[in-house]
C-alpha cells in the first residue's frame, strides 16, 4: 500500500510536469500542440548531449534546458504559432495539423543527429536506490520527482505572484477582455509558449534519466499528458495536479493490485484519454461541480 | 472541361488496367503501391475531406482488415472471401468508436482517434492471436500477383468512384454542411452523428479490404506494421498535400507523395529525410495553401485567365 502511494506521489510529479506545458499553451492560445511530443523528445536529447559530450549530470543540466527550452518556444511562436494561434474559444483542426508538421520535422531532426539507436543516461546513481517509508525507490525517481515538484512551485509562484503570471490567468480567461485592459496579449502568448516548451524539455530530459529513448520517444506520453489535462478541465491549474495524480494512481494501481501485464498499460490511458473525452469533457472539476449542483437542487 | 476531366479519369482507369499488358514487374508494383495510396488517401477523404472530421487512428481499420484475412486465411478459408468480413468488422469497430467519439468536435475529436489507435496497436501487441511484435505469416501458396494487382486497381477505381458520386449526392450535401457550420447543419435537419457515422463506416470499410489486399501482397503481418502510427500520419497525409476534400485531391497527394517516397529512398543522402519532408509539406500546406496541390492548380487556372 504505502509503495503504491509513493510510487504513484513520483509518477504523478512528472506527469503533472509534462501536462503543465501542454496545459498553458493550450489554456492561452486554444492550440493543441502535438508538438510537445517532439520538444519532450528534443528535451532527452539534449540532456543526453550535454551528459555525453560535457559530463553534466543530467539534473544538473535541467538549468541548461530550461532556458534553451523557453527560447526554443518563443522562437516557434514566433515563426509558426503566431499564425495559428486561435481567437475563438475552440481550437482549431489547422493548427494541430501544423504542430504536427513541427513534430514530424523535429523527430528528423533527431535522427540526423542522433541517428534512430536507443540512448540512455546511465549516471553513477542510475542503478541505485533508497529506502522511504520502508519502500525501495529508484534514486533517479527521487530526483525527478523533487525536481518536478521544484518546477511546479516555480510555475505556481510564477502565475500566482507576478504580473507576468497574472496577465497569462488573465488571457486564459478572456483574450478579450485581457486585451480591453491592455495586456499585450500577443507577448504572453510568446511567453506562454516558451513556458510550454521549457515544460516539455525539462520533462524530456527527466524522463531521459529515468528510460531510454529514440526519436519516436513521446508519443505515449504526449497522449498521457493530453490524458491528465482532459481529466484536469483542460486549463485549472489544480486541474492537472489532480489529472496526473489519478492516471498515476491508476497506473501504479494496476500494476500491482491487478494481474493486468505492464504491456498493455499504455492502452489503459489512451482508453482512460478517450474516455474522458467523451464522458466528462469538462474535466474532473466539471463533474464535481456537476455533482455539487445536483446535491444543491436536492 | 468537365468531359475532358471525366475522359482523363478513364484514361487512367484504362491504363491502369491494361498495364500488365506491357508494364514489366518494378513498374507494375510501383502501380499496385500508388494504387494502394489512392484507396487509403480517398476513403479518409469520406470522412476527413467531406466531412471535416479528422481522425489520426486509420491503422486501426487497416489493421483489422489485414489480420482479418491472414487468420482466416490460415483456417483455409480463401483469402479473397475474407475481405468483405475484414470490411464489415473495420465498419463495426468504427460504428462502436464513432458513437461515442462524434459527440466531440474539431481537434478532441482528432486527439481522441489517436488515442483509440495507439490503445489497439498496443492490445495487438499483447494479445496472442495477433502473434505479437513477430507477427503471422500467410499460408504458402496464397499469393498470385495479377489478380492481387487487379483487385487493388479495381477496389481504387471503386473508392474514387464512389467520392465521385458521395460529393455530388444529397449525401456528400449534408458532409459538406456538417463539415461548414455544424450547428447550422443540426439546425435545418441533418443529423450529423448519422451522416459521420455513416461516412466513418464506409471509409473504415474500403480500408478494411484495402488492409486485407496488403496482408495478401506482403504474406507477412505484425501489429508494427499494420497498426503503425506512421501508417495513420501517411493516410492523413495525402489528401491534405493533394487537397483536402475534393475528389482528385486525394489522387494527386498519392501519386506526390509516392512519388517523393521512391525519388527519397533512390537517394542515399536523403534516405532518411521523409519526415523532414513531409513534416515541412504538411507545415506548408496547411498555413499557405489549405486546399493543397488542387487549391494551387486553382490559383494558377485564375491567373491564367485573369
Amino acid at each position: 500500500m504505502t509503495s503504491v502511494l509513493l510510487n504513484t506521489l513520483l509518477a504523478a510529479g512528472l506527469y503533472a510536469t509534462m501536462a503543465y506545458g501542454l496545459a498553458i499553451i493550450y489554456g492561452v492560445m486554444r492550440i493543441i500542440n502535438l508538438a510537445h511530443a517532439g520538444v519532450m523528445m528534443l528535451g532527452a536529447y539534449v540532456a543526453f548531449a550535454l551528459f555525453t559530450r560535457f559530463a553534466l549530470d543530467p539534473f544538473v543540466s535541467l538549468v541548461v534546458v530550461a532556458p534553451l527550452f523557453f527560447l526554443f518556444g518563443v522562437v516557434l511562436y514566433a515563426a509558426i504559432g503566431r499564425r495559428v494561434a486561435g481567437a475563438g474559444a475552440t481550437p482549431s483542426i489547422e493548427s494541430l495539423l501544423v504542430l504536427f508538421g513541427v513534430w514530424l520535422v523535429l523527430q528528423n531532426f533527431a535522427y540526423v543527429i542522433w541517428t534512430g539507436d536507443t540512448q540512455s543516461i546511465l549516471t553513477a546513481y542510475t542503478m541505485k536506490s533508497i529506502k522511504v517509508l520502508g519502500v525501495r525507490l529508484g534514486v533517479p525517481s527521487v530526483f525527478v520527482f523533487l525536481a518536478s515538484v521544484a518546477s511546479l512551485v516555480f510555475l505556481n509562484v510564477l502565475l500566482k505572484r507576478t504580473y507576468l503570471g497574472k496577465a497569462i490567468r488573465a488571457v486564459t480567461q478572456n483574450r478579450d477582455a485581457a486585451l480591453l485592459y491592455g495586456v499585450n496579449a500577443n507577448r504572453i502568448s510568446a511567453v506562454a509558449f516558451g513556458l510550454g516548451s521549457a515544460f516539455a524539455g525539462v520533462a524530456g530530459a527527466m524522463l531521459a534519466t529515468l528510460m531510454a529513448f529514440t526519436p519516436d520517444f513521446g508519443r505515449s506520453f504526449l497522449l498521457k499528458a493530453f490524458c491528465i489535462i482532459v481529466l484536469g478541465g483542460m486549463e485549472s491549474v489544480t486541474g492537472v495536479a489532480v489529472g496526473a495524480l489519478v492516471l498515476a494512481a491508476l497506473e501504479n494501481g494496476l500494476a500491482a493490485w491487478t494481474p493486468v501485464p505492464t504491456s498493455l498499460q499504455d492502452a489503459v490511458s489512451f482508453a482512460l484519454l478517450f474516455v474522458a473525452l467523451v464522458a466528462f469533457p469538462q474535466g474532473l472539476p466539471g463533474l464535481f461541480a456537476r455533482f455539487e449542483r445536483r446535491s444543491a437542487i436536492r | 472541361m468537365k468531359i475532358a476531366a471525366r475522359l482523363l479519369w478513364l484514361a487512367a482507369a484504362i491504363f491502369a488496367l491494361a498495364a500488365p499488358l506491357f508494364l514489366e514487374r518494378g513498374s507494375l508494383n510501383d502501380l499496385w503501391n500508388l494504387a494502394f495510396a489512392v484507396i487509403l488517401a480517398s476513403a479518409w477523404n469520406l470522412l476527413g475531406g467531406f466531412a471535416g472530421q479528422v481522425s489520426l487512428g486509420y491503422s486501426a481499420f487497416l489493421g483489422i482488415g489485414a489480420y482479418t484475412t491472414v487468420l482466416l486465411s490460415l483456417k483455409d478459408v480463401n483469402p479473397f472471401v475474407t475481405l468483405p468480413l475484414g470490411a464489415l468488422l473495420a465498419a463495426v469497430f468504427s460504428v462502436v468508436i464513432g458513437l461515442p467519439a462524434f459527440r466531440l468536435r474539431g481537434p478532441y475529436f482528432t486527439i481522441a482517434t489517436i488515442g483509440v489507435a495507439e490503445a489497439v496497436r498496443v492490445c495487438a501487441s499483447t494479445v496472442e492471436f495477433t502473434g505479437g511484435s513477430s507477427g503471422v505469416r500467410m499460408p504458402a501458396a496464397s499469393f498470385d500477383f495479377n489478380t492481387n494487382y487487379f483487385a487493388m486497381i479495381a477496389l481504387a477505381i471503386v473508392t474514387v468512384a464512389l467520392a465521385a458520386w458521395v460529393k455530388n449526392s444529397a449525401f456528400g450535401v449534408a458532409l459538406a454542411a456538417i463539415k461548414q457550420d455544424i450547428d447550422a447543419a443540426e439546425a435545418v435537419g441533418v443529423n450529423s452523428t448519422r451522416f459521420k457515422l455513416a461516412a466513418h463506416a464506409l471509409s473504415a470499410a474500403i480500408v478494411g479490404v484495402a488492409g486485407g489486399l496488403y496482408a495478401i501482397d506482403f504474406q507477412y503481418i505484425a501489429p508494427a506494421s499494420v497498426f503503425d502510427f506512421r501508417l495513420s500520419l501517411s493516410i492523413v497525409l495525402m489528401p491534405i498535400i493533394g487537397g483536402v476534400g475534393t475528389v482528385a485531391g486525394p489522387l494527386f497527394g498519392a501519386l506526390i507523395v509516392n512519388t517523393l517516397q521512391i525519388k527519397l529512398l533512390s537517394m542515399p543522402a536523403l534516405r532518411d529525410s521523409f519526415l523532414f519532408v513531409y513534416g515541412g509539406l504538411l507545415i506548408v500546406v496547411m498555413l499557405f495553401e489549405p486546399q493543397g496541390f488542387v487549391g494551387v492548380g486553382r490559383r494558377l487556372r485564375r491567373l491564367v485567365h485573369a
